[in-house]
C-alpha cells in the first residue's frame, strides 16, 4: 500500500466514521442516564432518512441547482431528517419507556421492549413508504471538491464529515456547558440524588431521547444520501454504532466520538486489505481486542465521570 | 436491530402455531378447485422482482378462469420467503400444508430454492422455477425440482463470451455473497479466465454500508471492465460510487439486476450497463407482446424480468392438469410436467432427467437513455 493509499482509505474511514459517531452518541446518551440498550435507535436513525425523503420530495430540488440552492436542500434535507428523528425518539420514549420507568420495570424488560420497539418502528416504516429502496433526490452533483494530500474528497463525503463534526462539537457543548447538560450529567452519576437536588428526572430523560434522536435522525438523512434509503436500514450502521459506543465506553459521549472514528478507519482499512467481505471482521475483532484490555472501553464509562 | 435474530426465532413457532390451528379446509364438494402456489419474495427488498413473476402469475391463472375451457378452477396461493433463507422453510410449508397445491412456481431466488426444494421433494409437490439460476441446484438430485430457465452456467459463459468478443483485456468479476452472485460470478471467472482475460475477483456483502473503498479499488486497478453478480438494490449504490470514482469500463450485471427499479434507484450512474438474461423483453419480442398489452391493462404497468416466463410456466401447470382428466394429485402433476413439452409464448419448455431446461439461450440489455433496451441474443451479438 503506498501513501497515497493509506491518505485515500483513511479519509474513506474518517467519512464512514464520522457518521458512525453521529449514531454512537444516540446510545451512549441514552445509556448514560438509563442505563438502557435503546435498540430501537437504529430505527430512529432510519426515520431520519425518511424525513429527508419526505422532505424533498415535497421541496423537489430543481433539476441543475445553484450553489445556493444545493444548500438550502442540504440544509432542509438534514433539518427535516434531525426533526423526524427526534419526534420518533420522542414518541418512543414517552410510548415505550416512560410507562416501564413508571412502573419501576425490571431492565430486562427495557431491553425487550426496545427490541419490540425496534421491530415494530421498521415494519411500520416498510408499511407506509413500501419496500423498496428510495433513492435520495439529488440536491447537487457529487463531484470532487478538493483533495487532501491526493486523497480526493467529494461532496458528499465533505458534508458527512463537516455536519458530523458540527454535530459532535454541539452535542459536547450541551453536555458539558448547559443547563440541560448538567441535568443529563446529574441523573447519570445519581438519579436519586439529582431528583433530590431538584433536577426533573423525566424532563431530562425525554430531552435525552430527543438530543440522541436529532442526532440520529440527521446521520439517517447524510447516509441515505450517500446510499439509499429503506426500512432496514437501521440495522447494520445501527449495531455498529452501539459497537462503537462500547468501544469508546458506553455511557462516554467523548468515548462515542472516538469508538466512532475508530471503526471507520479500521474498517475503512480492513476492507482494503482483505475485501468487503472482512468489513465487519475487522471492525470486531478491534472491538474485541480492546475490550479484552480495557474492558469499560477506550474512555471508560458513564456521561457523569467523563465529562 | 436485534429483532432480525429474533423474527427468525418467532416466526417458524408463530407459523407451527398456525399451521396446528388452521389445517382442515373445504375438500371437494361442487366444482373441484386447483390451487397453484408461488413462492418468492413478496415483501421484503426483493419485491420487485417477486411482483413481477407473481402477475404473471395472476393472469394466467385469471385468463383460465375467465376462458369457461376448463372443468375445474385454479386459485393462487402466495407463499413469500422475502427472497431469504431464513424464511425459506416457512413459506415452503406452508404450500405444501394446503393439500389443494398440486404445483408451485418458484421458488424464486436460489438461496431459499436450497433449502425449499427437498421439503418439495419429500411433500411430493412440483416446484417450478422461472428464476432460480444457481447451477447447482438440479445437480443435488431434488426430487421434483424443475428448472424452467437457463441456468447461471449459461448466463455467466455468456457474459464472459460477450466481454471477450468486446476485446476486453482485464476484469473485475464481483460477487455479492449470495448463493446466486456467487454462482454466477463462478461461471464468469472460469469463462474469462478459459478466453484469456485477467479477471481479478472480490466479493462485497449485498448489505455493505459503504461501497467507496471497493469503487476506489475497481478504478485504480485500471480494468477495463465489471460484472456484478447480485440484486439491483445492491448494484445501485455501488454503480453510483463507481462512476464516482471516474470508472468508465463496461459494466455487465444479470437477470438478478435486470429491474427498472436499478435506473430509479442509479439514474444516471447505470447508464450504459450491460445486463443479461435468460428472459426475453416480453414488450419487445413480437409474440409476447399481446401479452404485454394485456399484463398492463390488468396492473397498470409493463411486464418486468420474468413475468412472461411465470405466466408460461403458469399456463403449462394448468394444461398439464386438465391433460390429467381428473387424475389430478401432486405426483401425477409433476410426473406430468416433467416429461411434458409445451409451447409458450417465449420459448418452448421441457425438462431433462434432472429437472434442468434443456433450452439454454441468454439475451443482451442495455440501458440506454434511462431505459432497459433489448439488444438480442447473445449467440448473435458474438456470432454476427
Amino acid at each position: 500500500m503506498s501513501l497515497s493509499d493509506i491518505w485515500d482509505v483513511l479519509v474513506l474511514g474518517v467519512v464512514l466514521g464520522s457518521l458512525y459517531a453521529v449514531i454512537a452518541i444516540g446510545y451512549t446518551l441514552v445509556y448514560g442516564v438509563l442505563q438502557l440498550l435503546n435498540f430501537a435507535h437504529s430505527e430512529v436513525f432510519m426515520a431520519g432518512g425518511f424525513g429527508g425523503v419526505i422532505a424533498l420530495t415535497i421541496f423537489e430540488p430543481t433539476a441543475d441547482p445553484s450553489g445556493i440552492q444545493s444548500v438550502v436542500y442540504i440544509l432542509l434535507g438534514i433539518t427535516a431528517g434531525a426533526a423526524l428523528g427526534g419526534f420518533v425518539a420522542f414518541g418512543l420514549e414517552k410510548a415505550a419507556y416512560l410507562p416501564l420507568r413508571r412502573r419501576n420495570a425490571p431492565r430486562l424488560v427495557f431491553l425487550i421492549t426496545a427490541i419490540g420497539a425496534s421491530f415494530f418502528l421498521y415494519n411500520l416504516a416498510g408499511k407506509l413508504f413500501g419496500r423498496y429502496p428510495i433513492p435520495m433526490p439529488s440536491m447537487y452533483e457529487n463531484r470532487r471538491l478538493f483533495t487532501v494530500f491526493g486523497a480526493p474528497v467529494s461532496v458528499t463525503q465533505f458534508l458527512i464529515v463537516v455536519v458530523g463534526v458540527l454535530m459532535l462539537v454541539t452535542v459536547d457543548f450541551v453536555v458539558n456547558r448547559t443547563k440541560l447538560g448538567s441535568g443529563i450529567r446529574a441523573v447519570a452519576q445519581d438519579p436519586e440524588v439529582a431528583s433530590l437536588m431538584g433536577v426533573n428526572i423525566d424532563r431530562v430523560v425525554s430531552r435525552t431521547f430527543v438530543l440522541g434522536g436529532l442526532m440520529g435522525g440527521a446521520a439517517g438523512f447524510l447516509f441515505g444520501t450517500n446510499l439509499q434509503v429503506d426500512y432496514t436500514m437501521g440495522f447494520l450502521p445501527g449495531i455498529t454504532a452501539f459497537s462503537a459506543a462500547v468501544l469508546g465506553g458506553i455511557g462516554n459521549v467523548r468515548g462515542a466520538m472516538l469508538g466512532g472514528l475508530t471503526l471507520g478507519i479500521v474498517e475503512s482499512f480492513t476492507v482494503e486489505i482483505w475485501g468487503d467481505a472482512w468489513r465487519y471482521v475487522g471492525g470486531f475483532a478491534a472491538l474485541v481486542l480492546v475490550l479484552m484490555l480495557r474492558p469499560t472501553g477506550i474512555l471508560g464509562e458513564r456521561v457523569g465521570r467523563a465529562a | 436491530m436485534l429483532s432480525k435474530t429474533i423474527v427468525r426465532l418467532a416466526i417458524p413457532v408463530a407459523a407451527g402455531a398456525l399451521v396446528l390451528t388452521g389445517c382442515g379446509g373445504d375438500e371437494g364438494g361442487g366444482g373441484t378447485t386447483y390451487k397453484i402456489a408461488y413462492q418468492g419474495p413478496l415483501s421484503g427488498q426483493n419485491v420487485g422482482l417477486g411482483e413481477n413473476m407473481q402477475n404473471g402469475i395472476q393472469l394466467a391463472i385469471n385468463e383460465a378462469n375467465d376462458s369457461g375451457d376448463y372443468d375445474f378452477e385454479i386459485e393462487y396461493v402466495p407463499a413469500d420467503d422475502q427472497g431469504s433463507e431464513t424464511q425459506a422453510t416457512t413459506a415452503a410449508q406452508s404450500a405444501i400444508d394446503d393439500q389443494d397445491v398440486m404445483a408451485v412456481v418458484g421458488p424464486a431466488f436460489s438461496g431459499p430454492a436450497n433449502i425449499s426444494a427437498p421439503l418439495y421433494g419429500e411433500a411430493g409437490l412440483a416446484a417450478v422455477s422461472t428464476s432460480a439460476t444457481n447451477p447447482t441446484l438440479t445437480e443435488q438430485g431434488f426430487p421434483t425440482f424443475l428448472r424452467a430457465v437457463p441456468n447461471d452456467s449459461a448466463q455467466g459463459a455468456g457474459m464472459a463470451e460477450f466481454l471477450a468478443a468486446e476485446g476486453v483485456g482485464s476484469v473485475v468479476v464481483v460477487d455479492d455473497v449470495s448463493p446466486y452472485g456467487e454462482g454466477l460470478a463462478d461461471v464468469a471467472e472460469a469463462g474469462l479466465s478459459e478466453a484469456g482475460v485477467t479477471v481479478e475477483r472480490q466479493s462485497i456483502p449485498a448489505d455493505t454500508v459503504d461501497y467507496s473503498n471497493a469503487a476506489r479499488n475497481i478504478v485504480e486497478s485500471g480494468a477495463e471492465a465489471l460484472i456484478y453478480a447480485g440484486y439491483y438494490e445492491a448494484l445501485a449504490p455501488f454503480a453510483t460510487r463507481l462512476s464516482e470514482a471516474g470508472f468508465e469500463g463496461i459494466g455487465v450485471s444479470g437477470d438478478g439486476s435486470n429491474d427498472d427499479e436499478l435506473i430509479n434507484l442509479a439514474s444516471d450512474a447505470v447508464e450504459g450497463w450491460y445486463l443479461t438474461c435468460p428472459c426475453t423483453d416480453a414488450t419487445q419480442e413480437e409474440s409476447t407482446q399481446a401479452f404485454a398489452e394485456r399484463y398492463e391493462e390488468e396492473f397498470g404497468i409493463p411486464p418486468g424480468t420474468y413475468s412472461a416466463e411465470s405466466y408460461d410456466v403458469t399456463n403449462m401447470i394448468i394444461e398439464q392438469i386438465a391433460g390429467l382428466n381428473g387424475d389430478v394429485s401432486r405426483e401425477s402433476v409433476h410426473e406430468a410436467l416433467a416429461g411434458a413439452e409445451y409451447e409458450g409464448l417465449t420459448k418452448t419448455f421441457s425438462f431433462d432427467e434432472q429437472g434442468e431446461f434443456t433450452q439454454q439461450a441468454i439475451f443482451m440489455y442495455q440501458i440506454e437513455g434511462g431505459e432497459i433496451g433489448y439488444v438480442g441474443a447473445i449467440e448473435e451479438l458474438v456470432g454476427g
